[in-house]
């Protein structure tokens, strides 16, 4: 990855950039990284039904941290010191507590001996392991038999080391919300006996499947999202794509659809700086300052649709990178090649025909064929009678076909079923125009 | 000399207590620009008294739990005690319940 992408690269290297006076500055969220790789590791030692003992680790563990290196002294290398303190904890809870039963098997009898003790927890902090562990977190995150929301609110707090307030801020929602959905997976983990294995064979498939869906809804929660912080909704995008590049670079799940799906967060996350104006009103791609989207970041999204190529995978991430990159590739919206848009939504459609594809079909069919064959294809659509951008779409379609009475209908019905600001704003705005 | 005294924090996320180490950081390295950080060290918890004849009674204190706790001590340079506890006032931990003892090092004059 190019060191010009502060998106991309923020796990990698360069923990620490040195200062004047000798004073060093830690890398943005490096905690919270580390909590994440911490928890993975100690989850697996342990086995993930001690979940809740590794978190107290890694939170002791941060703590220390916090409470020597505020007085001026930063160790040379923060995540080897921070690994050092975690996995001596570890070693003194496991000596402790002699409940080995709880303990994953293939570990148990290692811990047992003084022999091994130590030598196991080391081995399992070098830096492969740290990535085969958070891998094997990720696939018991995203278990199919956890719900989806729970998923996403598990991922975020284990892999990514938010905290259940932080979470709830993300999602605009309340911190018993996000408890009670991180309950619930866990509860999961324990009837389910859930394990941290990276699942092989027929498995593998479906099961990196499950992860990848739950990592673009990740992304698509701080994409689409008009939270008012945009920090908030960076962080996110930003999550999303630091572990889908962790799966992209690992042999097991380093899938062509594993890349297709990066290649579309970059796409995507390219753009994120231009779609909202400073009052956090959505601006229309058609409006938006191509000149200010991200070139590093659309270079990379060239870069992973490329290596995922493959003539005998095509994912819904490939059509979806592959329409985002004619997007990312045109010089204006005038200029945009909507005939092939309009064919990749074809396919995707036939990939996923639901109402939300169909609907960004009909629009693409608005401006590669025409107005009348969009209405048309709209008016088809069954499923979105409560979907506010179904009706925005057709009172788009009414206005440009100079039928402004029709489309003042249906841009007030739009208006009338979300509770977006930014979107009702843009609402009034048509609707003062027809 | 700086002795910085408080409670254990809250409950943090780690983002929390990055952000919070982050302000610590900068304090020193704003001092330092200006000459006045000298070193730091922390401390860790628990210690032992000693005390009685010849030492005799051992017990484990002082500063051992709850408010009592001692985090750590700067040494800064500071022109009189009013600007130390001018310097003392920018410490980022008083809405956590640290309290900040401002002492001043006798300089022996040979």
């Amino acid at each position: 990855m190019g060191s010009d992408i502060r998106i991309c690269t923020l796990p990698i290297i360069h923990y620490l950039t040195k200062e004047s006076n000798d004073i060093r500055k830690l890398v943005d969220h490096l905690f919270r990284h580390e909590s994440g790789k911490m928890v993975s590791v100690l989850s697996r030692v342990l086995g993930l039904q001690n979940l809740e003992v590794a978190y107290d680790i890694v939170q002791d563990t941060l703590l220390q941290a916090m409470s020597t290196w505020s007085f001026g002294q930063i160790p040379d290398n923060p995540s080897a010191w921070l690994y050092r303190v975690a996995r001596n904890k570890a070693i003194d809870f496991l000596r402790r507590e002699k409940k080995f039963r709880e303990i994953s098997p293939q570990y148990a009898y290692l811990v047992q001996s003084e022999w091994t003790l130590s030598p196991t927890i080391n081995n399992l902090f070098l830096d492969n392991e740290i990535e085969d562990s958070q891998l094997r977190m990720m696939f018991a995150c995203c278990h199919p038999s956890i719900p989806e929301e729970s998923q996403i609110a598990l991922t975020l707090k284990t892999l990514c080391g938010l905290s259940i307030s932080e979470i709830a801020k993300a999602f605009l929602t309340n911190d018993d919300t996000i408890s009670k959905r991180i309950y619930r997976a866990k509860e999961k983990i324990k009837s389910e006996r859930i394990e941290l294995i990276v699942p092989s064979g027929d498995e593998l498939h479906v099961r990196l499947d499950a992860v990848l869906k739950s990592l673009y809804l990740l992304f698509n929660e701080g994409y689409n999202s008009s939270h008012p912080e945009r920090l908030i909704r960076e962080d996110l995008c930003e999550e999303a794509m630091r572990l889908c590049l962790l799966l992209t670079q690992h042999s097991l799940t380093g899938y062509p659809r594993s890349k297709a799906l990066l290649s579309l967060m970059c796409f995507q996350s390219s753009r994120l700086n231009t779609r909202l104006d400073e009052k956090g009103n959505i601006i229309l791609l058609k409006n938006q300052e191509r000149n200010k989207w991200n070139r590093s970041l659309i270079r990379k999204g060239f870069e992973y649709i490329e290596a995922a190529a493959e003539p005998f995978e095509v994912s819904t991430y490939h059509l979806e990178a592959g329409i985002a990159s004619i997007h990312a590739a045109s010089p204006s919206f005038e200029k945009t090649d909507w005939k092939s848009i309009y064919h990749l939504y074809q396919m995707l459609y036939e990939l996923q025909p639901n109402p939300v594809v169909a609907m960004n079909k009909a629009i693409a069919s608005a401006y590669a064929i025409s107005k009348e064959k969009a209405l048309e294809e709209l008016q088809q659509i069954k499923g979105l009678e409560k979907h506010h951008l179904y009706y925005a779409s057709m009172g788009e379609m009414y206005f440009d076909l100079h039928q402004k009475e029709n489309a003042k209908k249906y841009f007030e019905k739009a208006y009338n079923l979300t509770d977006s600001q930014s979107e009702r704003q843009l609402l009034l705005e048509k609707i003062s125009l027809c | 000399m700086l002795i910085f005294q408080g409670p254990l924090p809250p409950k943090m996320s780690p983002d929390q207590m990055q952000e919070n180490m982050g302000k610590w950081m900068a304090w020193i390295d704003k001092l330092a620009k200006k000459e006045q950080y000298v070193s730091g060290e922390p401390l860790l918890p628990g210690g032992k008294l000693v005390a009685g004849t010849n030492g005799k009674t051992v017990t484990d204190g002082p500063y051992t739990e709850g408010k009592e706790i001692v985090g750590g001590f700067f040494i800064i340079n500071a022109k009189d005690i009013a600007e130390a506890v001018a310097i003392s006032k920018e410490c980022p931990d008083f809405d956590l319940g640290t309290t900040v003892q401002v002492r001043q090092v006798m300089k022996m004059d040979m």
